[in-house]
């Protein structure tokens, strides 16, 4: 364990941090180390990828190897990088602009062709390095900077958009339990192709409607529904579909049938080595 | 200098392309030099079309607007491109019936124009054919026309159809019924043999594929825009002979960022599009620029602004090139201009992005991407793959993550692949600090501001100057171009030379940072220096006297989609010389 703490300790950085106090990142941050550790990944082991806003301000308040991309675009961005090195685990970052406005066309095809990746959606239900105006997933009435009336339209429903997609890995988590969202970074490591992550995240600065407080008092974790079955997507369509009263978490979704994106590479079968490892003069007089 | 020009003109979609392609490879296989391109409309099916082939005993490069042979495959070919066909030239047609081209006929007979025609569908089913297979009887009616050996055009066309025995058979009765069928009018003034045996056939983007691959690319992302499409269309099917990862991706956007994503896990990746595609990649470059990450982009230039001409040339996206992204950050633009080096080109690309860590962009043109050349076989290792990488173990262990961003004198840090060593960094799109943290501050971001920007002058210094093309000094008229305006140029200077003009030419292929020496001496050594280049603007031009405080004594500039003909500059240079 003391090994652990010390491995823990190097991803630590001791840079001033510039996310609010009590603001979710800090827990989900923690959680993702934690599951790194625990997993035996060192610091070279990982590129960390990052969007644009509050998230993506975290791209250098970890001692990591990071990449800090543009706005909408770190799936993409992620995507070349994972695959051009498997040995490497790559986990991409981002809020709810980057995922559901700007680059969600990335989104869509990311999880389509199940590029090996983790990605996280910080889902705070508001634009906070903005300053607070509506996002995709701010409730509907939410007075926000930009919406002094208040959000006029419903809000995506987040997962059952993604389910509908065909995911091969779909988990929800709080980022005011770290212990939960520890596990769940965790079997996304063990996860093949894309493994879709999201985190309700509190706000604490812009987020008034559902605060840390309303969340925790209608986030259940998915073992409680002792009949529940990861491998139905139609179970999870069901369940995600409330997102106001019983707000399930933990890991929704699972599909061990579907073939991630580089294991359907014809080109690529019965290759050991990786693209970083190829680059040297191809013989072109072969190909014609 | 010896030039035989012939067209074919049929309906987009018509089984143009590949009639045209059995008849530039049995002229290659002749020993011609050849040199052809294509012109079409943006839709699959109708629409006039045409394939223009110029052959040669000596190299030629570029195409002659007027053709010496037109064979039309339609009607409605017959009307758009009779008026190209020279005075006594050759026409040959397959239509039994004259009305409705009446007309055309009795225009063409008043110009001397010798007729070969003859009903190909009825030849084509008389020969156990259809329809579809009057395209090869109007071939064989082609190769007796001209008197040519009818082995070779044989030869192509059992190539051609070589997985469809039973189809081959037939279309080989069909091409002997067209060649038995028609009278030979003319003889070439010229005999094949000259270019020897060992000639292949190229196109521009088939070129930069394997260029790329040559150099070590790995993976290769797309989105189909004309006229880069083909370069995905080669890179797909050499997948498989490669191991490459070659991938389809959802936009221009995705494109250009899985390609940084892969050059910045350390793999060498490649990507190409087309003008309006670069617009929406170019946020990218300046997040390659920033990270000092290395990106090479290839622009395949059609007409703009916005869908503009999608099947036609320009030379219009220079400046696109050269100012298009946000911020200031190195870089460094090339142009090709011909198979041969698009080959080359792509390669050094690679190179100086990986060692400059910076965003290069290879410029082509539609007229490149798909004009097909008789070239020799590539020569192989001649630019050798170079990294800049830190790949050295005890070097590797030695480096602190200050050293990714090292502020430098001459510009230049150390860099290394993510999970290379101990020493992690963040490559950040935010203005940083050595080891890549945030800072707002003043006087470190106008440091690694700066820093960066000092690679400029590297990259500079690195780049090879222009070249010039006839005699370096004392022309009658000189040309500065870039791209495949060299192809036209070289012809003229070929063509000048034997009349004892002295033309020469400063070509760019290596366009930014812009190279001044060689240029200066060739504004100061020729008293005519004029500009030619494929738009509107002059665009190099504009950079050229604004660098070097000269004018161009006149310009020749063309924007109308299509390439310089040898007669454009002809005609410009009877009118500078008048």
């Amino acid at each position: 364990m003391l090994a652990k703490s010390a491995e823990f300790l190097k991803y630590e950085t001791d840079k001033v941090i510039t996310w609010c106090s009590n603001c979710g990142n800090y827990g989900i941050q923690n959680a993702l180390v934690r599951a790194l550790v625990l997993e035996g990944y060192s610091q070279r082991d990982v590129l960390m990828c990052f969007d644009i806003g509050c998230s993506g301000n975290g791209a250098d308040k970890v001692n990591a190897y990071t990449l800090h991309g543009l706005h909408g675009r770190v799936i993409s961005l992620a995507a070349g990088a994972a695959v051009a090195n498997q040995r490497m685990k790559v986990i991409a970052f981002a809020g709810d602009g980057a995922t559901f406005s700007e680059g969600v066309n990335h989104l869509v095809h990311g999880v389509r062709n199940d590029y090996p990746m983790i990605f996280v959606h910080h889902n705070n239900e508001n634009y906070g390095l903005t300053i607070g105006q509506a996002s995709s997933t701010t409730r509907l009435g939410a007075k926000m900077n930009g919406a002094p009336d208040g959000v006029v339209i419903e809000p995506i429903n987040t997962l059952q958009f993604i389910l509908s997609l065909d995911p091969s890995f779909v988990a929800r988590g709080f980022s005011g339990d770290v212990e939960q969202m520890t596990e769940i970074f965790q079997a996304a490591l063990h996860h093949k192709g894309f493994a879709y992550v999201e985190i309700l995240q509190a706000c604490p600065t812009y987020n008034k409607v559902t605060p840390d407080a309303w969340y925790a008092e209608r986030v259940k974790d998915v073992s409680v529904l002792p009949d529940y079955d990861k491998h139905d997507i139609w179970a999870a369509r069901h369940l995600v579909q409330d997102m106001s009263d019983d707000i399930y978490t933990g890991i929704l979704y699972e599909n061990p049938a579907k073939r991630d994106f580089m294991s359907l590479q014809k080109s690529r079968e019965g290759i050991d080595t990786q693209l970083v490892d190829e680059v040297k003069p191809f013989d072109i007089s072969r190909l014609l | 200098m010896n030039r035989f020009r012939i067209k074919i003109g049929g309906a987009s979609g018509g089984g143009l392309l590949s009639t045209g392609e059995i008849i530039i490879r049995a002229l290659r296989d002749m020993g011609f030099y050849a040199v052809a391109d294509r012109e079409y409309p943006s839709v699959i099916k109708g629409g006039h079309a045409c394939f223009t082939i110029n052959i040669s005993d000596k190299p030629v490069r570029a195409l002659s607007e007027k053709v010496d042979v037109l064979m039309a495959m339609d009607a409605l070919s017959m009307e758009k491109y009779i008026d190209g066909l020279k005075d006594g030239g050759v026409f040959v047609h397959g239509h039994g019936r004259v009305v409705g081209v009446k007309e055309v006929l009795a225009s063409a007979a008043g110009r001397g124009v010798l007729v070969v025609g003859h009903d190909a569908r009825v030849i084509a089913e008389n020969a156990g054919g259809n329809v579809l297979m009057k395209n090869v009887v109007l071939v064989g009616m082609l190769w007796k026309a001209m008197g040519l050996d009818y082995k070779f055009i044989e030869d192509e066309v059992k190539r051609k159809f070589a997985s469809k025995p039973r189809l081959l058979a037939i279309d080989l009765e069909c091409l002997k019924a067209g060649y038995d069928a028609a009278e030979q009018v003319l003889s070439l003034p010229f005999s094949g043999g000259a270019a020897g045996a060992d000639m292949i056939m190229m196109d521009g983007n088939h070129a930069i594929a394997l260029g790329g691959i040559h150099a070590g690319c790995r993976a290769y992302y797309a989105y189909p825009m004309s006229p880069s499409s083909s370069i995905l269309t080669h890179m797909a099917n050499y997948a498989d002979a490669t191991g490459m990862l070659v991938k389809q991706v959802e936009d221009e956007i995705s494109v250009v960022n899985m390609t940084l994503g892969s050059m910045a896990m350390g793999t060498r990746a490649l990507c190409a599009t087309s003008g309006g595609g670069y617009d929406l990649m170019t946020e990218t470059v300046s997040l390659a620029g920033i990270i000092e990450c290395p990106l090479v982009v290839v622009i395949a230039q059609r007409p703009g602004p916005a869908t503009g001409l999608p099947t036609w040339t320009c030379q219009s996206d220079l400046h696109l090139a050269v100012y298009a992204a946000h911020g200031e950050f190195p870089r460094a633009v090339i142009a090709v201009s011909d198979a041969e080096d698009a080959f080359e080109l792509t390669q050094h690309a690679l190179n100086i992005a990986e060692k400059f860590q910076s965003p290069v962009t290879v410029l082509t043109e539609k007229l490149i991407a798909e004009s097909l050349w008789s070239i020799k076989p590539f020569k192989l290792g001649t630019v050798p793959i170079e990294r800049g990488l830190v790949e050295d173990a005890s070097e590797l262990a030695a480096l602190v993550s200050e050293d990714r961003y090292r502020i430098t004198s001459a510009g230049l840090s150390k860099r290394w692949n993510p999970g290379a060593c101990d020493a992690y960094y963040h490559a950040n799109s935010d203005e940083h600090l050595e080891d890549g943290s945030l800072t707002e501050d003043a006087e470190p971001a106008r440091l690694m501001i700066a820093k960066r920007m000092k690679k400029l002058k590297l990259i500079e210094e690195a780049l090879p100057e222009p070249v010039v093309y006839g005699e370096a000094a004392g022309a009658d008229i000189s040309f500065v171009g870039w791209g495949s305006t060299k192809n036209t140029i070289l012809d003229i200077i070929d063509i000048y030379t034997e009349k004892g003009i002295k033309v020469n030419y400063l070509h760019y292929s290596y366009i930014f940072p812009l190279k001044l020496e060689v240029a200066r001496k060739f504004f100061a050594d020729n008293s005519r220096v004029c500009l030619v280049e494929g738009n509107y603007q002059g665009q190099l031009g504009m950079m050229l006297e604004a660098a070097l405080g000269v004018k161009f004594a006149d310009r020749l500039l063309k924007w109308d989609g299509r390439p310089f003909f040898l007669e454009d500059l002809e005609k410009f240079i009877e009118k500078n010389n008048g």
